[in-house]
């Protein structure tokens, strides 16, 4: 029972995984969570299943179409909703409530357009798990971790290997010096922005074939937020390592110890983690900033 | 310049409450009220129960009405929501002075809610509220003026057992439910009570929260126990997911659910997960006897029933059957003849208002099995003893 | 006044109080608290847990739940208030649903998901309207003190807030004891006006809803946050039947005020019969000098 336990706790953590980066890549460069990630994500994955149900494109297109959907939402999101306080330098509390008001927003304006029932994405992977020995491994969770890894590849590839990407870096490690070296801190967000909305559009998708689409899907990346915190917000790999460390905690606590009490077990790992490590498992320890 | 803006708003907002205050007044008919949620995500049952009871009133009016009047139905969303309720049901007892009340589908709201009919004299009928505390908040004590027409948890938790351990020929039980869901724990008490009593054995008792949607961690456990019958007190989103996992985790027992159950999207979500599976129901939305009224249904609102769509018709037949033996359109004598109701018929049985709790008594289940992708008449079940 | 209005009334006082706090702690020293509704329902079953097991008299179960929530929230703020913003917005929301998850759990004493029904109604209008503007008045008083202007100094910038010798810690954890017996005292109200208490009453739109209304009211007015609950608590009651669009706009609105106007409704401007002839004379001039 133990290893199956540890693959469904993979499985689990793969998708928090590919949410939580997005939370902390916006949060690396602007300081800020963006609540309404969550709701982007929903959002990519309503694009998913409607490029799927309603044009019938194949697979990789609807990832596509999801992707560049979330992407440019998001960035519409930070036109809107953040960029205007950023340069009045409001504090970033304001920040935060423009991002759950954001987030309420789109929530129930998908109930009032779209309609608040569920929906199942179409079969177009196999769904039928194989067994290993007695573990029964399922193909869609073995498809999402292996995308899950491929987009998190390309992440580091992006961040790490290439020009905008290195400008990201040097913008997380300092906004203002960085705009002093002649990187656009607006072009930055934006394209902070539009990476963690393609992330979102490729985890609503995902997420969608394997649990539904419904308007508040984007409650559960809760989780993905709390992966973030212990990863350490603001670091990639951190995000991660925290989304598996969650997904395993969680799954280990409602099957060896309580599974009326799950969730107080991830609350519980996320306090002692902020108590003890402030930054996380992987952050570097960061003033605030002045 | 913003401050003009800021008495501007004033002013409006004033106005605005101000002309909820106006009243109107009409003569000649008997007014009915209605709550439930509309919006939030118990839409869904909301919306079914509202136009069940819609229907029927049309359908009562174009009959000539009761006692000779027409029903008018003021209708008030509550979100899901037990403060909203409590709001709801004042505003109709105090402002829009209803004699009668039906509503609504959640035992929690009408639990919050019954107080307030005590306080107002005003009769409240529930559709769905199926805790036996909505009637009977503790041993001993009934709430005078709160009654249902659906059968309590209580007795479905029994049939769940008494049908898993007679038809199923099961021995091994294990238990998944929704522990932030009133419902779901009650129906999972009770199930285990009767199961205790029949002998038999409970090999997996798990929880999961409000919004979860992975069940492995629980299910490898279930598994691992090996149950003949897994009992799924919780509603269709929920079970699409957790016997989609079930399946792909490779148990294979039985499947037992309940009222949550019967929804088009469940058969679409859970696919050939809930092929052979069982649940507990009111009534059956394919019975012959409601096939007729069906159609009309569809007619009328462009959508097909659901199970509350029959309750909230068989709600407003009860309260037309009090009404009519009290011979007069006034809360308290509406009160008196629901308490001592007896015989009247409606599509989920008959209904016999027992005086000491407010439950209809001695209405039976409907099993419905999952069978080739569809809903299907299974048995009646009888009433408990 | 009939039963309704009277109703409306007495939430609309049930919101001000927790809303009180949550202008206190976040409008005016900064810290985005997500999780007020755990408060109140700490505060709602201590108090409905005296009243109904301990049969204490009514105002001492008030107290007691008041006590319970300011209880609580000292070793919660503990350690939760020296982290950073978003930090602590999250710590907040955990303690609010992890405190949910243990009234589920414990069944025995809360009754769990189903409940406590038929707790004695014993919430009047004239006692919570009396509570509640009596806590309006320490509010103001206590904001527009040496304290106040301290936590807005801890608000705007802790470092310099620091650098002039103001104990940034010490009036972060003053603020969240008040919040968290506002709360409390909310939730003990709550509790006894509806006579029946749950824990999915306490979940995070609640918690969300009372942010909304603090920000709605203006983040550095303790009138705007009484206005804005009078208006957000009246408001839905009004627009009862159309509510399919009323939280679109209410997450409009929020985005809109935070990004034309962050102040809120009233900003940093308070009411008060001073501040109204002032503005009816300034307006009057303004008026005059037009035609």
């Amino acid at each position: 029972m133990i290893w199956q336990q540890i693959v469904n706790g993979i499985s689990v953590g793969a998708v928090y995984a590919l949410i939580a980066v997005g939370y902390s890549l916006v949060y690396s460069v602007l300081n800020f969570s963006n609540f309404a990630h969550g709701d982007v994500l929903m959002l990519g994955s309503y694009l998913g299943f409607f490029a799927l149900t309603k044009l019938g494109v194949p697979f990789g297109l609807a990832i596509a179409i999801a992707m560049l959907g979330a992407g440019i939402i998001a960035m519409v999101i930070e036109k809107i909703a953040y960029r205007p306080l950023r340069l009045r330098r409001a504090p970033l509390l304001y920040l935060m409530i423009s991002a759950m008001g954001m987030s309420i927003f789109l929530q129930n304006f998908t109930i009032v357009t779209i309609g608040p029932n569920f929906r199942t994405y179409p079969d177009v992977l196999p769904t039928k798990p194989f067994a290993v020995g007695t573990l029964s491994i399922g193909r869609l969770d073995l498809m999402i971790f292996i995308i899950t890894v491929i987009v998190l590849l390309l992440l580091t590839w992006l961040v790490y290997r290439t020009k905008i990407g290195i400008a990201i870096q040097a913008a997380a490690y300092n906004m203002r010096v960085a705009s002093l070296m002649g990187i656009n801190p607006d072009l930055i967000a934006t394209m902070v922005f539009l990476l963690a909305g393609a992330t979102a559009g490729v985890g609503g998708v995902l997420f969608g074939m394997k649990y539904t689409v419904y308007p508040w899907m984007g409650v559960l990346t809760i989780k993905a937020f709390i992966a973030a915190v212990v990863g350490g917000l603001g670091s990639l790999p951190g995000a991660v390592v925290g989304a598996f460390v969650l997904g395993i905690t969680e799954t280990f606590a409602a099957a060896y110890i309580s599974s009326a009490f799950r969730d107080l077990f991830s609350y519980l790992l996320m306090t002692i983690i902020i108590i003890a490590r402030p930054a996380g498992l992987m952050g570097t320890v960061a003033q605030e900033k002045a | 310049m913003s401050k003009k803006i800021l008495i501007a708003m004033w002013v409006l907002a004033l106005l605005v409450s101000l002309s909820a205050c106006k009243q109107q007044a009409k003569e000649e008919t008997i007014k009915i009220g209605f709550f439930g949620a509309l919006s939030g995500d118990q839409a869904v049952w909301g919306q079914a129960d509202r136009d069940g009871v819609i229907l029927t009133i049309e359908q009562i009016n174009a009959a000539g009405g009761i006692l000779g009047k027409k029903v008018e139905l003021v209708v008030y969303d509550d979100k899901g929501d037990q403060l909203e309720a409590v709001n709801a049901v004042k505003r109709l007892i105090n402002e829009d002075k209803v004699v009668a009340i039906i509503g609504c589908n959640s035992s929690g709201r009408n639990i919050a809610v019954a107080p307030v009919a005590e306080e107002g004299k005003v009769p409240v009928i529930s559709t769905f509220a199926t805790n036996p505390r909505v009637t009977v908040p503790e041993p001993g004590k009934v709430m005078k003026y709160t009654f249902r027409v659906c059968f309590i948890d209580s007795y479905s938790g029994y049939v769940k057992a008494k049908f898993a351990w007679d038809d199923l020929g099961a021995r091994r039980a294990a238990v998944l439910y929704e522990i932030s869901s009133d419902y779901s724990v009650g129906v999972r008490d009770f199930f285990k009570q009767s199961w205790a009593e029949l002998g038999g054995e409970l090999v997996a008792d798990e929880a999961f929260k409000s919004g979860d949607v992975d069940f492995r961690a629980q299910l490898t456990k279930i598994k691992e126990a090996n149950p003949d019958v897994i009992i799924m007190p919780f509603l269709y989103k929920e079970v699409a997911l957790s016997t989609r996992q079930a399946r792909d985790l490779g148990i294979t027992a039985t499947f037992l659910g309940g009222d949550g159950w019967p929804s088009s999207a469940l058969l679409e979500m859970a696919a050939d997960a809930v092929e052979g599976s069982y649940f507990v129901n009111h009534g059956d939305i394919d019975a012959p006897n409601v096939q007729e009224w069906r159609e009309q249904y569809k007619k009328r609102f462009n959508k097909d029933i659901e199970i509350n769509s029959i309750m909230g018709h068989d709600a407003m037949i009860m309260l037309k059957a009090a009404i009519e033996k009290a011979g007069k359109a006034e809360p308290q004598a509406i009160r008196d003849a629901l308490e001592n109701l007896k015989g009247v018929e409606v599509f989920t049985g008959v209904i016999n208002i027992d005086p000491e709790t407010h439950n209809p008594v001695g209405k039976a289940a409907a099993i419905i099995a999952i069978k080739n992708g569809k809903f299907q008449f299974y048995k009646q079940f009888e009433p408990m003893k | 006044m009939s039963g309704y209005f009277a109703g409306i009334a007495i939430l609309t006082c049930v919101n001000l109080l927790a809303v009180l706090g949550l202008s206190l702690l976040t409008g005016f020293t900064g810290s985005f608290c997500f999780g007020q509704a755990g408060f109140m329902a700490v505060g709602a079953y201590v108090s409905t847990l005296m009243t109904m097991r301990l049969h204490a008299p009514f105002p001492l179960a008030l107290l007691g739940g008041c006590l319970a929530s300011l209880l609580v929230s000292i070793p919660l703020g503990y350690p939760t208030l020296r982290l950073k913003g978003d930090y602590f917005a999250i710590a907040t929301l955990g303690f609010a649903e992890a405190t949910r998850l243990v009234v589920e759990n414990l069944e025995k004493i809360t009754g769990g998901s189903r409940g406590i029904p038929s707790i004695p109604t014993r919430t009047s209008l004239p006692v919570i309207l009396a509570v509640t503007l009596f806590c309006v008045w320490l509010i103001r008083n206590y904001v527009s003190s040496r304290h106040g202007r301290n936590c807005v100094a801890v608000r705007e910038d802790q470092l310099a807030a620091e650098a002039i010798a103001v104990d940034t810690f010490r009036y972060k954890q003053v603020s969240f004891a008040i919040n968290g017996a506002l709360a409390g005292l909310s939730g003990g109200f709550l509790a006894h006006y509806v006579g029946f208490i749950q824990p999915s009453m306490f979940g995070i739109p609640k918690s969300t809803e009372l942010i909304s209304m603090v920000i709605f009211g203006g983040m550095h007015s303790v009138t705007g946050a009484v206005l804005a609950s009078i208006i957000l608590t009246a408001l839905p009651e009004v627009l009862r039947v159309a509510s399919a669009w009323r939280l679109v706009t209410y997450g409009a609105l929020v985005v809109t005020i935070m990004v034309i106007r962050p102040e809120g409704l009233l900003g940093s401007w308070e009411l008060s019969i001073g501040s109204l002839r002032e503005l009816w004379v300034s307006g009057r001039r303004r008026f005059l000098k037009q035609s």
